[in-house]
């Protein structure tokens, strides 16, 4: 039925490197190992945002509680810091007394809060009860969340004052980030 | 003192594992009956050490001894006790320990089974398989710790992950997934030391088939476990998203696959004994691939374990297998040699590496997807994803061209065909594949995608059917025997052979039902007020009412919903949202009707008991309880071709007078 | 739903998939809409169909289009929106793709070196084709040429209609026959008449 070949048996033990089986062994290899090492420690679920050094999308919310609309471009000319939060985010309501108490010292930039995802008769009732020295606007249907590629709350943009966005900071706020920040958003960016 | 139980156990099978493989490796270069003696008893002292070390954290689980380090991460006291048994795989270290206890049990039984036979092969195996298992030990020695003691040990823990708390898949998933996962270290010892050896002859290529058939069956089951569990928890509707941790278990399924086919080759005609051995250790190097996309946090999954020092860890250890196995095969790759030739041209022996080529595509394919957002990642610093319609859109031709193949294979006769014997193979069964697509037409199939695997499935399950039955139609008329006695004795001579047509028959039905089920289903979002009704095809949904259950470990919220089909009452069904305890998100649970030719499924989006709404999605699934039909009728079918034949067979056969029936039932 | 429609639209899914991975520059902001506003059950359709090109950026893996969260509805509710307005796919996706990145595109986009992932596939297959074609064409090599005799010319060679003149060897293939081809004592149909 089948030719018989002689098998290599026991007997060929001169170690004869079988190069092709090396090289493609290696190629496939390789790449696959450098490709993992080279992302060993990075966090797959940090994304960056393509915004920063981009035009602030605009918008035109109304002020939780009613009111008249604030729309972006009014805004032109002074540096603006744009946090998006919500009352059921917990380092939201950590951050949120640095955030007042940085925009009563700093008059020259606009701070705006932009709520997420939240009911507006809650949200009146928190900044009764905490205070608050700037305007929270409502995103009622989330578009403006949408368009600055919000991921989740709290969420903070920093803008010059010709409108670009230059630095998006995720996660509670602290005063010395506050300030840092800013400083970008004043030298107009990089 | 629990957690020095146990941090002594893992140091004392990290011992044992290392002496044993040290000892292996030594007896496997120079062949000595003591040397092999010792490396047995390595084998089971580390199997042992292992048992003991779970048996001491399953202990601590049940006596939420809150001073052992993973106890304080997963343990509760007011989950049920079941869940407690189960948060040993829970968790990452845990998952570890798991692992290390199926290894043993592996490696002991592997090594009991094969402690007379094999005597050149067998201490170079062992070696291997220690050598693993000393890698192991050390993880949970060191990077992976799960005995460290916690000093001030709290009253209570968090308990483990509530969406693994959901359902009783839990329970029998992970040990599926470890059994599959773990088994395939067996298969690779034996084909290391095939080429340590420098030989692959038929008589060590049926072991090394036979554990692979084991871990293959409890790999396929544990992935449509997964893709259940996911299905009946996670409440989108779906059983596979191509998730990393999902393709992680996939990848090595295929290489298995294609290397149990390939293995038939060797023992068949001694042919593509290199090819087989390097499918194996692909098989394996994928499953540590595998648990490092799982533990180490570096890819974007649903099911990924947190981020740890684990990971490069095991990245070390994936790039020194890869090393050893790459070198191994260079230089002995050779010296298997083969002892004939494949048949050229159209022939069964032809189609079975066409099958190869297809399921090393499809693993390359599933592989590239999965990892290219790193490579992307790190050659343009952008971050992107690779997602389910890429999966799908690759995955369905390559999986039609496997369903025809896997039917146009076994039609073909094992030598050269005429032209003759290709249209007598070929043609007879586009009758079924024709009834088949007729039918998937007119119960109102439409997608092109879907009727071509009716086609072909119609194609490939009459000839699996002809097939399977050929040894018992032959019997009949050539004996005269009757329907029963010639299935009883094709069955003791060719159960190999029945049980792989059986696997090919379900792979169809999977197939058939996953085409189906994709693009025949339909879909409604509604909100609903207490007391309304919605129609969804047949079926008739009233809301009744939200209520409020409240368990030791969770609040839910639940919609009790009221099904009719056709006018006939079904029963109710209850979605509902839980409230965990450490967790500010809710997590919903859909409910399921599983019914034989479709699924109603619900799932809560939104509820509010107060002012009884609901926000509902209602799917109607076709066809999904066949996938899970289906592939327990795949895995009895490698458990029937794992039986072996009755030794009074295979004397009958030797007889002249039946030998050519022997030869067409063993094919 | 009609089977024209049906039809109609399976084709225009087929064509637009297949003309999704087109070699796009970075998108600049596009003002105008490009195509036909669809409606009734067709833009539902489109909506789902671009949903599932969508992630969710606050879930695990899910599409827009599978996941119930807030802010995926937002997006399939702005989606539709813009499909109502004419906006063709390729638009819409680089709008979601201006806010997020790439990231939120399940379907990799043709650029930079996304070409490697749909095209490595259909790579694989003419490279391991090839080594298939290779293995099943191999000439035999020079030990199997002289392993297997040069065939000696027989007078009278085999057929199905004959037998060998050996009585056991003449058994044996009439069995053979009888079970091969279901000929009753293994004798062909023309050696009877």
């Amino acid at each position: 039925m089948a030719t018989t070949l002689t098998s290599g048996a026991g007997t060929a033990r001169a170690p004869r490197l079988n190069r092709k089986v090396l090289v493609a062994g290696l190629a496939i290899a390789l790449p696959l190992l450098a490709v993992l090492v080279a992302n060993l420690g990075r966090d797959p679920h940090s994304v960056r945002s393509p915004l920063v050094g981009r035009p602030a999308p605009p918008f035109r919310l109304v002020p939780v509680g009613g009111g008249a609309p604030v729309a972006l471009a009014s805004l032109r000319g002074k540096p603006v810091v744009i946090n998006f939060w919500a009352t059921w985010c917990v380092p939201c309501f950590q951050e949120h007394a640095a955030l007042v108490a940085s925009a009563r010292t700093l008059t020259g930039v606009q701070f705006l809060g932009i709520v997420y995802e939240d009911d507006e008769a809650r949200t009146g009732e928190f900044l009764r009860e905490r205070g608050t020295s700037y305007p929270s606007l409502m995103d009622k249907d989330g578009r403006t969340a949408i368009a600055y590629g919000v991921f989740g709350v709290p969420e903070t943009f920093f803008i010059d004052p010709q409108g670009r966005i230059v630095e998006k900071y995720v996660g509670a706020l602290d005063r010395d980030a506050i300030l840092s920040l800013l400083s970008l958003a004043r030298g107009g960016g990089r | 003192m629990v957690p020095t139980l146990g941090r002594t156990l893992i140091l004392l099978a990290l011992l044992a594992a290392s002496a044993g493989a040290i000892v292996g490796f030594a007896t496997g270069a120079r062949p000595n009956a003591a040397g092999w003696r010792w490396a047995r008893r390595l084998a089971y002292a580390f199997a042992a050490f292992m048992a003991l070390a779970n048996l001491t954290m399953e202990y601590a689980l049940l006596t939420h001894d809150f001073s052992v380090s993973y106890v304080a991460h997963v343990g509760s006291r007011s989950v049920p006790t079941w869940v407690s048994i189960v948060s040993l795989w829970s968790s990452l270290e845990g998952s570890i320990l798991f692992w290390g206890l199926v290894m043993g049990v592996y490696v002991a039984v592997a090594t009991w089974r094969k402690a007379d036979d094999h005597p050149e092969y067998m201490p170079y195996a062992v070696g291997v398989w220690l050598a693993c298992g000393a890698f192991f030990s050390f993880l949970l020695a060191g990077p992976a710790q799960p005995f460290a003691t916690i000093p001030n040990p709290a009253l209570d823990g968090p308990g483990p992950n509530p969406l693994l708390q959901n359902h009783y898949l839990m329970v029998i998933h992970p040990p599926f997934l470890y059994s599959g996962y773990v088994g395939m270290t067996i298969p690779f010892g034996l084909a290391s030391a095939s080429l340590l050896v420098g030989r692959l002859g038929n008589d060590f290529i049926r072991p090394l088939r036979n554990f692979l058939l084991v871990s293959w069956i409890f790999l396929t089951c544990a992935i449509v476990l997964g893709g259940w569990w996911a299905y009946e928890v996670l409440g989108w509707g779906g059983y596979w998203a191509w998730d990393p941790v999902e393709n992680a278990s996939f990848l090595p399924w295929l290489t298995a696959t294609a290397a149990l086919h390939s293995a038939l080759l060797v023992e068949r005609k001694g042919v593509l004994k290199g090819w087989t051995v390097i499918l194996v250790l692909a098989t394996y190097l994928l499953t540590i691939l595998g648990t490092f996309m799982t533990r180490s946090g570096v890819f974007n999954s649903v099911h990924s374990f947190t981020q740890s020092a684990i990971g490069p860890t095991i990245l070390a250890f994936l790039a020194a297998a890869l090393l050893f196995s790459l070198v191994l095969l260079a230089l002995r790759v050779d010296s298997l040699g083969s002892d004939g030739r494949l048949e050229t041209g159209p022939s069964r022996d032809a189609m079975f590496l066409v099958q190869n080529l297809l399921f090393v595509l499809f693993t390359f394919t599933v592989l590239l997807g999965t990892v290219f957002p790193l490579v992307v990642e790190a050659v343009r610093g952008v971050q992107m994803s690779v997602g389910r319609p890429y999966f799908d859109k690759m995955s369905v031709p390559i999986g039609l061209a496997l369903l025809f193949v896997m039917g146009v294979g076994p039609a073909l006769p094992w030598g050269r065909a005429t032209r003759q014997q290709l249209r007598g193979a070929l043609l007879p069964p586009l009758l079924g594949a024709c009834v088949l697509a007729a039918a998937g037409f007119v119960l109102g199939a439409r997608n092109v995608w879907t009727l071509l695997s009716l086609l072909f499935g119609g194609f490939t399950a009459q000839v699996t059917l002809s097939e399977m039955f050929l040894p018992v139609r032959q019997r009949m008329r050539t004996r005269g025997e009757g329907l029963a006695e010639a299935f009883r004795q094709a069955q003791a001579r060719g159960r190999r052979r029945f049980g792989a047509y059986v696997v090919h028959a379900g792979a169809v039905v999977v197939i058939a039902a996953i085409a189906v089920s994709s693009t025949m289903g339909s879909s409604k979002e509604v909100q609903l007020n207490r007391g309304e009704t919605t129609t969804l095809g047949a079926y008739e949904l009233t809301f009744v009412g939200a209520e409020q259950v409240s368990e030791p470990h969770r609040d839910s919220v639940r919609a009790r919903v009221e099904i009719r089909k056709n006018g006939r009452s079904l029963g109710t069904l209850f979605p509902r949202m839980s409230t965990y305890e450490n967790q500010r998100e809710p997590i919903g649970s859909p409910a399921v009707h599983t019914g034989l030719t479709e699924d109603l499924y619900l799932s809560i989006h939104n509820i509010d008991g107060a002012a009884g709404t609901v926000g509902l999605l209602v799917l109607v699934n076709p066809m999904v309880s066949w996938i899970w039909i289906a592939t327990a009728l795949m895995a009895l079918g490698g458990l029937v071709a794992l039986v072996p034949p009755l030794r009074g067979a295979t004397a009958a056969a030797a007889a002249p007078g039946t030998s050519a029936v022997a030869m067409e039932g063993s094919s | 739903m009609t089977l024209a429609a049906c039809a109609l639209s399976a084709l225009l899914a087929l064509a637009r998939t297949a003309a999704t991975s087109p070699l796009s520059t970075e998108s600049r902001p596009a003002a105008e809409p490009r195509g036909q506003p669809p409606s009734g059950k067709l833009l539902d359709q489109r909506t789902d169909e671009i949903g599932a090109l969508l992630r969710c950026p606050v879930c695990q893996g899910l599409s827009v289009a599978d996941s119930p969260s807030t802010m995926a509805r937002n997006m399939k509710a702005e989606v539709r929106e813009k499909l109502a307005a004419g906006y063709d796919q390729e638009q819409i996706l680089a709008d979601f793709e201006r806010s997020y990145g790439e990231f939120v595109r399940l379907e990799p986009p043709m650029r930079g070196v996304n070409w490697l992932v749909w095209f490595g596939p259909a790579g694989m297959l003419l490279a391991g084709g090839a080594v298939v074609v290779w293995a099943l064409r191999r000439p035999p090599r020079p030990g199997e040429e002289k392993a297997a005799p040069a065939p000696r010319r027989d007078p009278d060679p085999p057929s199905r209609d004959t037998v060998p003149a050996d009585p056991r060897l003449a058994a044996a293939v009439r069995r053979v026959r009888m079970l091969a081809y279901g000929w009753p004592d293994g004798t062909s149909p023309k050696e009877r008449s």
